[in-house]
């Protein structure tokens, strides 16, 4: 980790100058700090897959380097948040082996799938601020791609949907269908109980609401508070990315989260958890 | 500014380089690394704009005249995304009154370093055909006031950049060249 850190020192020591004398350079020792920082996600992506060089200059296909395992190994070693106790060293060595031993098959896709991005905001709704949860993903479109809103949550939209299904509650009838649903009217008057009258397997689908919500005009955006990303791109594993700001080397976009995932059913409970998801 | 025009035209004659004709999808590494160049151009060109907005010494007229200069650099309707390491809402401005601003803080002396570092990310097709790319770079602020009161900090900048190819007409031959024009900028103070 230490030669590591030298070696992106030295290299940072042999760039070319930005050569605009306007362009007074500070501290060395602060700028191979930055230097040291994934400062992208797409520099994370390539670190990841050992697709560039100390400096930041891409590696492809023909180049001898590319995805090589020596200077995957020295990434993976930088990409996780040291700070964080709950990624345990022999679970980090057991990540990095399984990306190791399948060099084919490891490597993070930006256009593939089974990766999203969580984008915590702040909208306002009729002048009151509240969190909303915005989870994106990556969509092709025409020429290029977009990212696209795939799924809201808000936790201020939950107890509208709130439902209890132990008790028998308020119903309609099996026969209500032959004074043509005239029972309606009844089970309309109390906007309280009127999930009991929606399916049981009803999911309450809040980027409808949300949507509906913001052309109404109730809703409106304030700010972008936080972004992460969740990704289940390695077989079996999933690990969750943060951007650090933070003094230090170990700083910019790192993985916050690794979980081994030892069933096809693990990964649902955990894609439901980060989704918020109860059903 | 004249240099800096020689500079961009040395870029778009590079950017003309290659097959003209062949519209793929993918950019070789080759065309990639100079349309890097072009984008570092400008990014260097707003740098020194900012520099000059913000120096106190730079008379009125002349800061605006260098306004009119950086606002040419961006796409329309471009914003700058600002948040502080005390306030992690992002504050959003347009590009013209982020500048104004900055020509408008309450300092009497004001300093604007840059890092050498930067980071270009890769270029990925937007659906209307454009590339889009982010550039990273990092500048230093120091404000001080005649009463004593300093203010400094360092701030990452995301700035966007769209690249677009272009058609003109050069002794009657139509000509492809590759166009980069800065899009939002989302500024981040950092802990270094």
């Amino acid at each position: 980790m230490d030669a590591f850190k030298a070696l992106l020192f030295a290299s940072f020591i042999m760039l070319l100058p930005f050569p605009s004398p306007a362009q007074i350079m500070v501290e060395k020792q602060d700028e191979s700090k930055l230097y040291a920082e994934s400062k992208q996600v797409n520099q994370f992506f390539r670190r990841f897959n050992g697709e560039e060089d100390e400096k930041g200059k891409r590696y492809y296909p023909k180049d001898k380097q590319y995805r090589s395992a020596k200077l995957r190994k020295k990434y993976l070693g930088i990409l996780f948040d040291e700070a964080n106790a709950g990624i345990g060293n022999e679970l980090k060595t057991e990540f990095v082996k399984k990306v190791l031993d399948n060099p084919e098959t490891a490597i993070l896709d930006f256009h593939g799938p089974n990766w999203f991005c969580e984008v915590l905001t702040t909208f306002t709704m009729n002048e009151k601020a509240q969190p909303v949860t915005l989870y994106m993903e990556l969509e092709k479109d025409h020429l290029g791609s977009k990212w696209v809103i795939q799924k809201v949550y808000a936790s201020m939209f939950q107890p509208y949907f709130v439902r209890d299904t132990t008790r028998i509650g308020r119903f309609l009838h099996p026969l209500s269908h032959e004074l043509d649903f005239m029972n309606l009217r009844k089970a309309f008057v109390n906007s309280d109980s009127i999930s009991q009258f929606a399916t049981k397997r009803f999911v309450p689908d809040y980027l409808s609401v949300f949507l509906y919500e913001i052309k109404k005009g109730n809703l409106k955006f304030v700010s972008v508070e936080n972004v992460k990303f969740h990704f289940f791109q390695i077989d079996g594993w999933y690990f969750e990315l943060s951007d650090f700001n933070r003094p230090g080397y170990n700083t910019g976009w790192l993985i916050s989260n690794l979980v081994k995932l030892n069933s096809a059913a693990d990964k649902d409970v955990l894609r439901r958890y980060l989704y918020h998801e109860t059903k | 500014m004249v240099k800096s025009k020689h500079l961009y035209m040395l870029s778009f004659i590079l950017c003309l380089t290659g097959n003209l004709s062949a519209q793929t999808a993918n950019i070789s590494p080759e065309r990639k690394q100079a349309i890097d160049s072009l984008a570092l151009e400008k990014v260097r060109d707003l740098s020194k704009y900012i520099g000059i907005i913000g120096n106190k010494k730079t008379a009125f007229a002349e800061a605006t005249r260098v306004m009119d200069r950086a606002e040419e650099l961006f796409a329309p309707d471009s914003e700058m995304g600002v948040s502080s390491l005390n306030r992690k809402d992002v504050v959003y401005y347009k590009i013209r009154k982020y500048f104004e601003r900055l020509m408008a803080l309450n300092y009497d002396r004001v300093s604007i370093k840059w890092y050498e570092i930067h980071y270009i990310s890769d270029l990925e097709l937007q659906p209307d055909g454009r590339y889009v790319g982010v550039v990273t770079v990092y500048q230093r602020f120091e404000g001080e006031s005649d009463d004593g009161l300093k203010y400094k900090d360092t701030t990452k900048k995301d700035i966007t950049i769209y690249v677009e190819r272009k058609k003109t007409q050069i002794a009657g031959r139509t000509v492809e060249f590759w166009d980069v024009m800065l899009g939002d900028i989302r500024v981040t103070e950092t802990k270094v």
